[in-house]
């Protein structure tokens, strides 16, 4: 530490460089972090916010929920497994309403929950829905911007079919469109239209899938029992939504480059530095300082640099997003800033050690008999 | 007194088969405390690989080194180490100090690495900076400094850790005469106010008027005339 902050106090020019390039890097990490967060709950908080940490779901569907097709006797035997509380099915439909009163259509994606059950809709403003009670649905808040509120008629184009909105929910969308939650009377009356000709009871009506609250070995075994049906995590699930790894793979893949950019730009920095003082190491070697040392200390500029550029990034990104309009699209947990800042500390010491492998093999004979600075 | 530095039948070769050269051939030297020898020779007389087997940077082919009385042989790399920093003060050509160090500071870092206590080292630094005349410059950084200040920092730097042989390495190359001159006058008053040993490699003998024992490298052995 002796030597490292004395350095840097003497040469501030030069390591104040460094660091503004490291807390523009991590800025800019930082903050396509926060963006490609924001993108993916933006995307799927639906999914997201849901209670159930597994599904049930056709095994030949791809992971994918619209092509899935589960009956009564699959979601019987889950409840039966798991218990009724911790087992609801779920009908996924895309669909495109007209809103009584405004002039713009709007794609939505339907739910159909139990509305006792475990993915009954959590209502931030108006009253809930019964399961009886046909007609009324609860709505994501972001359908106000389309001119939706409690009280407004909205007409489902394909099969004309209309509710009377009741309540909002917050963030909730799948797909990137806001979702429609409907009680499953509903659900029925919209797919036996679209199923005429097998004039089936009520129950026959098949849903999408089974979500559950359970421990993954129970959601396994119970896909063992059913014919054709596997469990999938709630991260397969999300992965699976169309668009959603294409849209976060292009946003990794930035964020990994920065990384290595970091870590590049941070090691050369440091390699040209230890090569111009060569010498001074040697000379240091020969008066007995031991070579950990000296790694050490270069380690440790690393670490002052890193940690400093980090704190101010972390601060520049708060205040950015205070600035962030409503709109776009951004979010940055604890645990995902923690979990960003410490990869990037990590890079940047990486990026040291060639840094430290030079130091070590630089021979203190060097010192004697030589002229120069 | 005992021997400072005590050099048995040191023999040093470099290359092998053919090809070889001997640099030191069955050298013997001891220094004494309160002894300063100057050590004289041409460039390419071997004086560099002189002086870096006695500072224990190099290890001689054949031959045994005593610092105060402690064998170099079979020491680990760490240990020699050690033993340069505690037993042994290093001066080089052109001063070498660390530029972003402080005068004083550069007195306290061989100290601190020595674990030396921080009242010890502060009180020590500061009398070698007033013995030296260097303290009105302890807050400067050595490029507000002239030559020959340097030097004599570099003069307390080695004598810091009161290291029982001083060991320089041409260290008025970079200097005018009468600078050069007073720089070694200094190293010799300090060799008799520690009691301690000094061993001087140079080519220029107008720089010789202090030094207790002279001796010209040739040939691969010490020989005084």
């Amino acid at each position: 530490m002796f030597l490292a902050l004395r350095e840097m106090r003497h040469a501030k020019a030069r390591y104040c460089l460094i660091m503004v390039i490291m807390l523009l890097v991590s800025f800019l990490v930082l903050f396509v972090t926060g963006l490609a967060r924001g993108l993916s709950y933006a995307n799927i908080s639906a999914l997201e916010n849901m209670p159930a940490g597994y599904f049930l779901i056709q095994d030949d569907a791809g992971h994918a929920f619209r092509r899935s097709q589960l009956g009564a006797e699959d979601f019987a035997a889950a409840k039966e497994a798991v218990g009724a509380g911790n087992a609801a099915a779920l009908g996924v439909q895309n669909g495109t309403i007209t809103v009584d009163g405004a002039e713009v259509k709007t794609d939505i994606t339907f739910f159909a929950v139990d509305m006792q059950g475990l993915l009954a809709p959590k209502l931030a403003e108006g009253t809930g829905i019964s399961n009886e009670e046909s007609g009324r649905a609860v709505v994501d808040a972001k359908l106000e911007e389309s001119g939706v509120k409690l009280g407004s008629t909205i007409r489902d184009q394909t099969s004309g079919m209309s509710w009377t909105v009741s309540g909002f929910v917050n963030d909730s969308s799948y797909s990137h469109v806001p979702v429609v939650y409907i009680n499953n009377a509903d659900w029925q009356t919209m797919k036996q239209g679209a199923l005429t000709g097998n004039n089936g009871t009520p129950a026959d009506v098949p849903f999408n899938v089974i979500a559950l609250k359970s421990s993954s070995v129970q959601a396994a075994d119970l896909a063992a029992q059913l014919d054709q049906v596997e469990s999938i995590t709630k991260k397969q699930a999300i992965a699976s939504v169309p668009g959603y790894a294409a849209e976060q793979g292009s946003l990794q893949m930035m964020i990994a480059f920065l990384f290595v950019i970091s870590a590049v730009v941070l090691a050369v920095f440091f390699y040209v530095i230890t090569i111009q003082k060569t010498s001074q190491f040697g000379v240091l070697k020969a008066m007995g300082t031991r070579t950990s040392y000296l790694a050490w200390s270069v380690l440790c500029q690393v670490l002052v640099l890193s940690v400093i550029s980090l704190a101010l990034s972390l601060l520049l990104t708060y205040g950015m997003n205070m600035g962030l309009p409503d709109a776009m699209p951004f979010q940055l947990e604890g645990s995902t800033m923690a979990f960003t800042g410490g990869l990037f500390i990590a890079v940047s010491l990486l990026g040291a050690l060639i840094s430290v492998v030079r130091v070590t093999k630089i021979d203190a004979l060097t010192a004697i008999g030589r002229a120069g600075a | 007194m005992s021997a400072m530095l005590e050099m048995k039948q040191v023999t040093k070769t470099y290359g092998d088969g053919d090809a070889t050269l001997t640099v030191l051939k069955n050298l013997e030297l001891s220094v004494r405390g309160g002894e300063f020898v100057a050590v004289l020779g041409p460039s390419g007389s071997g004086k560099s690989t002189f002086l870096s087997a006695a500072g224990a940077l190099l290890t001689p082919t054949s031959g045994e080194i005593c610092i105060d009385g402690e064998s170099l042989q079979g020491k680990s790399p760490q240990e020699l180490t050690g033993l340069r920093l505690r037993r042994i003060g290093f001066m080089f050509q052109s001063a070498q100090l660390l530029p972003y160090l402080k005068v004083e500071e550069q007195l306290l870092y061989v100290a601190k690495q020595a674990k030396l206590g921080g009242r010890e080292a502060s009180g020590r630094a500061a009398m070698l900076l007033q013995r030296l005349g260097l303290w009105e410059r302890r807050g400067h950084y050595p490029e507000q400094l002239s030559g020959g200040e340097k030097q004599r920092v570099a003069i307390a730097r080695a004598w810091m850790n009161k290291p029982a042989i001083l060991l320089a390495d041409e260290p008025t190359a970079s200097l005018d005469l009468d600078r050069g001159r007073e720089v070694v006058r200094m190293i010799a008053e300090e060799v008799h106010s520690e009691g301690k040993a000094a061993v001087m490699v140079t080519h220029d003998e107008r720089m010789l008027e202090w030094c207790d024992r002279v001796l010209h490298l040739e040939n691969g052995v010490l020989v005084g005339r």
